[in-house]
């Protein structure tokens, strides 16, 4: 019998395993993380008052205009919501699907969607020219009437859809940590920290039906989760398909905007993985090779149905005989952009083809530029998607062009540090990889299980 | 009335102590009854609360926090807290003590006065609100104008508000030089003293343009002789060589620039002249040219000879590039082809006419015309002798006179002189500027005749070439009074600035037709501490014994205009007049604006004057210059929305994408397409320009439909001193003009250009010019019309799943005819006046953030270098089924029950989701706090209170000046009546000079717009979409052959 290649490497106990992921939350990091964390942070401080002088003087300091009326806020916010997609994928319809080695990444990953979730979730509001009033896009009793929202738009779908889907992965990855926290409440040998953990933990006992319990929940919650996968990202792209603008109304832009969330997500979590075994070797150990193999394997896969969904927008615009739809689409191709066109397609649909290649897609290296090269691709598909169909609509007259200004790079990149900050902090506050689920993969106590040696 | 409470309370209890205190030596003197004689506990203990009803004892005795006690605190505390945090500072109002009657807050009042800049002037209606002036349109009344506006007239309401404006008169400090500029005030009285001083010493000039009121001119006239001074007239841009051509052709009485009856004619030839566009009187000629573009056997025909690219050649039928320096070979060829060739009209044979013509045969192969086209061209003039016309242009160039000559003589020869040449009717007044007044002014400062110069309604300085010496001479000058409304070019040279009222402050007349008197009413106080310039004239006149009887009797400036009217309009027009009193007619004629005394004169056409054939040889004088020049020509023209740049500091004016060129806040070489490939030339690159010894830096824009060989560059821009608006956008263009004894070249410039290594943006509101072969405006030739009247339209088949939306009372609509669109883009500013629309600036325009609501699409049809062009005014097009309505998320943009698309700014929240999905994209979004640096003081004034000024991150648009349907509602509902057609006008319809735009209730079958919407001729911009927009365009009708646009239509497409 062939032996698999084991989930975790390193020949690990019990022990050990708690050991290692504790010690990451116990210790004080070394200097190589207080780098990171403080050079994140000045990005993130950046951001924050790139964004309050946004607020302060008025969207006019970004580079949108009139015909181009959406710009970086939009194109960013889909990118950070595709990019959650992953960590759903992997926690929820992974785990239904029973598949193991989701173990050991299904928590970071989903830790990636909270953040990005949490990103993407500003720049809708911050985009708006009275962000103070932004909450008028909820649906509750007021006294204006009572005036309710328009439940026709996109964007009321949208603000339902991400809302959803930050509450549910956030109770999910909740959920999922309690036993986690449980044990480094167990472990605590500060008063502070037992407190706190103690209050996370919910009261954790690890009874049996404190376990019965939370295997329930946390099974309804992935299956709960997992339809979010399909329906946030088709429910965003709704705010292209709906509109009558030639380059969005296209009924292809639900299943193409999923298979690219998950491709950018898939992406970013192993950008993220490569730098978190960096900074933290011991984590090598449970997020092998493996594991990083496996997820390149997905990106190929996506990558290839973005790149058939490039092909099919194009036959469409072809065959519809449609002229509007079909001068964006040559527009996109020979057009003034058309060097963020080809970008895109070179990055989500070449590049990764390199992944056939098992030495590509096992050298750590190799994977991380390939991974980076996947998340400007999706930044760009977005942008073409957004741009490029905006700037050259139906009336030549009032074609434009959309130029980024530093409030455009600002926040983009700022963006980065809020959610590289979030992140970094997580690593350190919380069990970066599921205790409880990792041990039940091991193959202790198996005959023969070469982690028992 | 808490603390009175508690007084009492206090005093009731020391009242009980003292009683007790009585009490504790024995019983009391005075008792109330047995009980308090006794002392009774019960009845001290009811004593002790003597007032039973009074909350506080009861209360107070419980101790802790009672009611009152918390109410107090909790006053206190929050009067502290809203002491400390004042939230909004007090802003005190105060009524009027005595309201004036005829204000009625909330309601507008309209005053007929009437605008005028320099040679031309319109009738037009000053809507006040609450006492001040709002908004300028049209005078339908008026002859000149009939209600059109243009762009320029309708935005001088803002200079009224221009923060830039001189307040008081003020001194400048010279120096010996004259070389510094520092000033300080000075009052009037001060002011006058010492220019009375100084007029007494003689040699006193007045140098004005033209001016268009009999009164001022009367008064002027009166002061010069009363100081044995002399009155200068000179103006840029003048119409000199008209009249002097029309002198040498016609005699001395007939040397006025004629009005031109387009309406009359069907043939109409233009040679240089821009007469849709950048002409003074382009008004009046747009609205007569419209009336004979009705499509039908009628239809004129308009052809164009012209070297840039113009309105009037983008709406001709058929257009000729020609150099500027050929327009006369171009006159005199065609009266060539004419006389000598096909041997028509009296001349025929004629030998002085032979022989002046002679040296012009085949003057249309020698520039390369379509020889065949030509002959044609020459045998429709004459086929329509006495119904065509021919204009020639007008600005000064090498051959001015001479083509003059050409064209009155091509205008005598086909019978047109009496009928589609006005001679009689033209002003008197207009078009009065002299070369040799200028000459003679430089001359007299020179040599110190003149010692004394008032300069009004001019600015030589800025409009004249450092050639002409005029800043050495003023320097000269003993002293200078400027009595511009600001301090200007001219008024840095002045000793004193004496500011002028503005016109919509002053009072003041105008003729602008020949026999049309027009009175100018004051529509405000004046804002500032200045002074009419009729007053100045007035008071320092009285210092000299020599002043006229009706200068000395005047008390003002009022009185004098009234005394004017009565003694030299109403007594001499009293068959016209009738028999009401000078008292009523003075009221009537403020009520109407306008005296009318030439109605008939107007509707009947004269009698041919007789050409002079000596006047030929002026004509001669062109064939001695080579037909082709070997270098550049430049051609300095005005443009619509700055003309002489008297305005530049409107920033409306500024923010006016030129009709043309689509570009603002700037001027620009234009080069032809073929040239700038030649030349390698990118747009925007920066050239060096040499006239002569004057050289100037411009960006280079590449124009399509331009002649190769000429480059134009507007004049207007580089203004240095009219204020923060103006300085420093663009170069001055009149420091290039060829100065000469008194007269100034505009055309036929040789120019060398140089190419730089730098580029400047220009702000470009349109980036891309073809319509890509999709239906947006459709074009057809007149044949094609009359064979089928709804041609080349194509008509997509709609249905709708749904049931439309109902519109039980009334459905607002536009259509608006492209036919007679010349793209003038009047409406573009009449709608930022009426809908308080701010400017951006040119960062920003060239950022795509231009926030006027009507945007003029321009769209270029044929080849590049031979280009011609459509217009069509881009508005919300108010869809029945609108996109924008279903994606705002908040219902900010929502359907009215009346077919408006409303915009509801206080629930916008800002996501741009509706402009993005307008497929016409004429949503306009706050990107800033526009409000805040337009609408500063006193440029809030001129804010139209019925329209809601919009604040940041809000969407706008077009509203179908939903204000003024609501108000014609409320007062049709006071008057007890139903809505009528005409009742509301939208303000661009208001302001349209060819009536191309009509509005009103689709609903009623009866009105024009209802009628016009479903012609034939008919359609509506991106129908296949089902969006059912309210606004429908009419077809443009071509009285040629061929569209240019036919050889670039792709096949197949109709979309």
């Amino acid at each position: 019998m062939i032996k698999r290649t084991p989930l975790v490497l390193g020949k690990k106990t019990y022990q050990d395993v708690t050991n290692d992921i504790c010690s990451l939350v116990e210790k004080v990091p070394g200097p190589k993380f207080f780098a990171s964390l403080i050079s994140v942070k000045a990005l993130f401080v950046f951001y924050l008052i790139v964004m309050g002088m946004i607020v302060a003087r008025g969207m006019g300091l970004m580079g949108v205009n009139n015909p181009v009326n959406w710009g970086t806020d939009i194109i960013t916010f889909v990118f950070w919501i595709g990019i959650g997609h992953a960590g759903t994928l992997i926690s929820a319809v992974l785990f239904l699907f029973r598949q193991k080695w989701r173990t050991s990444i299904a928590r970071t990953a989903e830790a990636m969607t909270v953040f990005a979730v949490m990103t993407a979730g500003l720049f809708p509001i911050l985009h708006t020219g009275r962000p103070w009033l932004a909450f008028w896009l909820l649906p509750y009793p007021n006294q204006r009437g009572p005036l309710w929202v328009n439940f026709r738009s996109p964007l009321v779908w949208d603000v339902f859809a991400v809302s959803t889907y930050a509450t549910v992965s956030l109770v999910f990855w909740y959920i999922g940590m309690i036993p986690d926290l449980a044990t480094l409440r167990d472990r605590a040998k500060n008063k502070w920290r037992k407190r706190i953990y103690g209050a996370l933990s919910l009261g954790w006992r690890g009874t049996g039906r404190n376990w019965n319990h939370y295997e329930m929940v946390y099974m309804l919650l992935a299956a709960l989760s997992t339809p979010l996968v399909l329906s946030v990202h088709s429910i965003v792209s709704f705010d292209f398909a709906v509109s009558i603008i030639p380059g969005w109304h296209t009924t292809i832009f639900p299943p193409y905007f999923v298979a690219g969330a998950i491709f950018s997500g898939f992406a970013m979590v192993v950008t993220l993985m490569v730098i978190v075994r960096a900074l933290v070797p011991e984590f090598k150990n449970y997020v092998t090779i493996g594991h990083m193999e496996a997820m390149n394997k997905i990106i190929m896969a996506t990558g290839l149905m973005v790149g058939y969904a490039y092909g099919s927008e194009k036959f469409v615009a072809w065959y519809s005989g449609a002229p509007y739809e079909q001068y964006v689409f040559m527009n996109r191709a020979i057009g003034p952009y058309a060097w963020s066109y080809w970008l895109m397609v070179v990055c989500n649909v070449v590049i990764p083809q390199l992944f056939w290649l098992k030495s590509v897609r096992t050298s750590i290296p190799l994977m991380f530029v390939i991974s980076i090269f996947v998340n400007i691709g999706m930044w760009f598909e977005r942008y073409v998607i957004v741009v490029t169909s905006l700037h050259r609509d139906f009336l030549p007259s009032s074609w434009g062009m959309f130029h980024m200004t530093f409030f455009d790079f600002g926040a983009l990149i700022g963006s980065f540090g809020m959610f590289l900050f979030l992140f970094l902090l997580y690593i350190r506050t919380l069990p970066a990889i599921s205790i409880s689920e990792v041990k039940p993969v091991l193959n202790v106590g198996h005959e023969g299980g070469e982690n028992n040696a | 009335m808490e603390s009175n409470l508690r007084d009492s309370g206090q005093k009731s209890d020391q009242q009980t102590g003292q009683t007790e205190s009585v009490e504790a030596s024995g019983s009391p003197k005075y008792w109330l009854s047995l009980e308090q004689w006794r002392q009774d506990p019960e009845f001290k203990k009811m004593a002790e609360k003597e007032f039973l009803s009074s909350p506080l004892q009861n209360e107070e005795g419980q101790g802790g926090w009672a009611r009152r006690e918390f109410l107090k605190l909790m006053g206190a505390s929050l009067a502290l807290t809203s002491f400390g945090c004042v939230r909004r500072p007090a802003q005190k109002i105060v009524p009027y003590v005595n309201a004036p009657h005829e204000i009625t807050p909330g309601l507008a009042n309209y005053y007929a006065s009437s605008w005028s800049d320099g040679n031309t002037g319109y009738g037009i209606v000053v809507t006040t609100r609450e006492g001040r002036p709002i908004k300028i349109e049209g005078n339908p009344e008026h002859p000149a104008n009939r209600g059109g506006m243009s762009a320029r007239a309708t935005a001088h309401i803002l200079s009224l508000y221009d923060p830039d404006r001189l307040t008081a008169p003020r001194r400048h400090l010279f120096n010996e030089g004259r070389t510094n500029f520092e000033s300080v005030s000075i009052s009037w009285a001060d002011m006058d003293q010492e220019v009375v001083e100084q007029l007494q010493k003689g040699g006193v000039a007045v140098l004005t343009s033209s001016l268009l009121s009999p009164s001022t001119q009367a008064l002027v006239d009166d002061f010069s002789q009363a100081f044995g001074g002399r009155h200068y007239r000179w103006e840029p841009l003048s119409q000199e060589p008209v009249r002097a051509a029309a002198e040498a052709c016609y005699g001395g009485a007939s040397a006025v620039v004629p009005d031109y009856r387009l309406d009359r004619a069907r043939l109409i030839l233009s040679v240089g002249s821009d007469f849709l566009g950048s002409d003074p009187k382009a008004v009046s000629l747009s609205r007569q040219w419209a009336e004979g573009r009705k499509p039908g056997p009628e239809m004129s025909k308009v052809v164009v000879f012209e070297s840039l690219m113009t309105l009037t050649g983008m709406n001709a039928d058929e257009r000729y590039r020609v150099k500027s320096s050929q327009y006369l070979h171009i006159l005199m060829g065609l009266l060539h082809q004419i006389i000598v060739v096909q041997e028509r009209s009296r001349y025929a044979g004629n030998a002085q006419v032979i022989r002046a013509l002679q040296a012009y045969a085949g003057v249309a192969r020698s520039l390369g015309l379509d020889t065949a086209k030509w002959a044609e061209l020459a045998s429709d003039l004459w086929a329509n002798r006495g119904r065509s016309l021919v204009m020639a242009s007008s600005a000064e160039g090498p051959d001015t006179q001479a083509i003059q000559v050409a064209a009155n003589f091509l205008n005598s020869v086909l019978e047109n002189d009496g009928k589609t040449i006005d001679y009689r009717n033209a002003s008197p007044r207009a078009f009065q500027g002299s070369a040799r007044d200028l000459k003679d002014l430089i001359t007299g400062l020179e040599d110190g005749s003149v010692k004394t110069v008032i300069i009004h309604r001019s600015n030589p300085v800025f409009s004249l070439p450092s050639s002409a010496g005029l800043v050495e001479a003023l320097r000269k000058a003993e002293l200078v009074v400027y009595t511009g409304d600001r301090v200007e070019e001219t008024g840095r040279l002045a000793h004193f600035m004496a500011p002028d009222h503005h016109s919509l402050e002053n009072w003041g007349d105008g003729e602008f037709v020949a026999g049309v008197y027009s009175v100018q009413q004051p529509t405000i106080r004046p804002l500032y501490e200045t002074r009419a310039f009729e007053d100045s004239l007035l008071n320092w006149s009285k210092a000299s014994d020599r002043a006229s009887l009706r200068l000395r009797q005047a008390d003002s400036w009022y009185d004098f205009l009234r005394q004017y009217w009565r003694s030299e309009i109403y007594n001499r027009h009293r068959s016209v007049v009738g028999d009401a009193d000078f008292e009523s007619f003075w009221i009537s004629l403020l009520q109407k604006g306008v005296f009318d005394t030439s109605r008939l004169a107007r509707e009947t056409e004269a009698p041919a004057r007789n050409f002079n054939l000596n006047a030929l040889q002026l004509a001669g004088r062109g064939q001695e210059r080579s037909t082709d020049s070997d270098g550049f020509e430049l051609v300095l023209y005005p443009t619509v929305g700055l003309a002489d740049g008297s305005l530049a500091n409107v920033s409306w004016l500024q923010e006016f994408p030129d009709p043309v060129t689509k570009i603002c806040w700037d001027n620009y070489l234009s080069v032809s397409v073929k040239d700038a490939a030649d030349l390698k030339l990118r747009q925007g690159q920066v050239v060096q320009l040499r006239v002569g010894d004057q050289g100037l830096e411009v960006p280079v824009h590449i124009q399509p439909g331009q002649v190769d060989g000429v480059v134009g560059l507007a004049v207007g821009y580089g203004r240095s001193h009219a204020g923060k608006v103006a300085d420093g956008v663009g170069v001055n263009a009149y420091s290039l003009l060829a100065y000469k004894e008194g007269r100034c070249q505009y055309l036929a410039l040789p120019v060398q250009i140089e190419k730089l290594g730098k580029q400047s943006a220009l702000a470009v509101t349109q980036g891309h010019h073809s319509m890509e072969g999709r239906q947006i405006v459709v074009e057809a030739t007149l044949a094609q019309f009359n064979k089928k009247p709804d041609a080349n339209i194509y008509r997509h088949k709609i249905f709708s799943l749904w049931s439309e939306h109902k519109y039980p009372r009334h459905k607002w609509g536009m259509v608006v005819d492209l036919n007679t669109c010349t793209g003038c883009s009047a409406c573009v500013i009449a709608c930022q006046s009426e809908n308080n629309v701010p400017v951006v600036g040119k960062r920003y325009v060239m950022q795509g953030r231009i926030m006027q609501w009507i945007r003029l699409d321009r769209y270029y049809v044929g080849e590049p270098e031979d280009a011609t062009a459509v217009f069509m005014p881009m508005l919300c097009q108010h869809c029945d089924n609108a996109p924008c309505e279903t994606v705002c998320p908040v219902l900010a943009t929502v359907q009215s029950d009346e077919g408006t698309n409303d915009m509801i700014y206080n629930r916008c929240v800002g996501t741009r989701y509706c402009a993005n999905n307008c497929p016409y994209k004429v949503r306009r979004f706050n990107w800033f706090n526009y409000a805040k640096d337009n609408f500063k003081a006193p440029l809030n004034q001129a804010l139209n209170p019925d329209v809601t000024v919009r604040s940041r991150g809000v969407m706008e648009k077009c509203t179908f000046c939903i204000h003024r349907i609501k108000g014609a509602q409320q007062q049709a509902r006071t008057e007890n009546r139903t809505l009528k057609d005409g009742d509301v006008k939208s303000a661009c319809q208001q302001a349209c000079p060819t009536g191309a735009i009509v509005f009103g209730d689709l609903n009623d079958k009866e009105s024009a717009v209802a009628k016009l919407f479903h012609e034939p001729r008919s359609y509506a911009v991106l129908e296949e979409f089902n969006i059912r927009p309210a606004v429908h365009y009419q077809t443009k009708i071509r009285n040629t052959d061929k569209l240019k646009g036919d050889s670039n239509k792709k096949e197949g497409q109709h979309a």
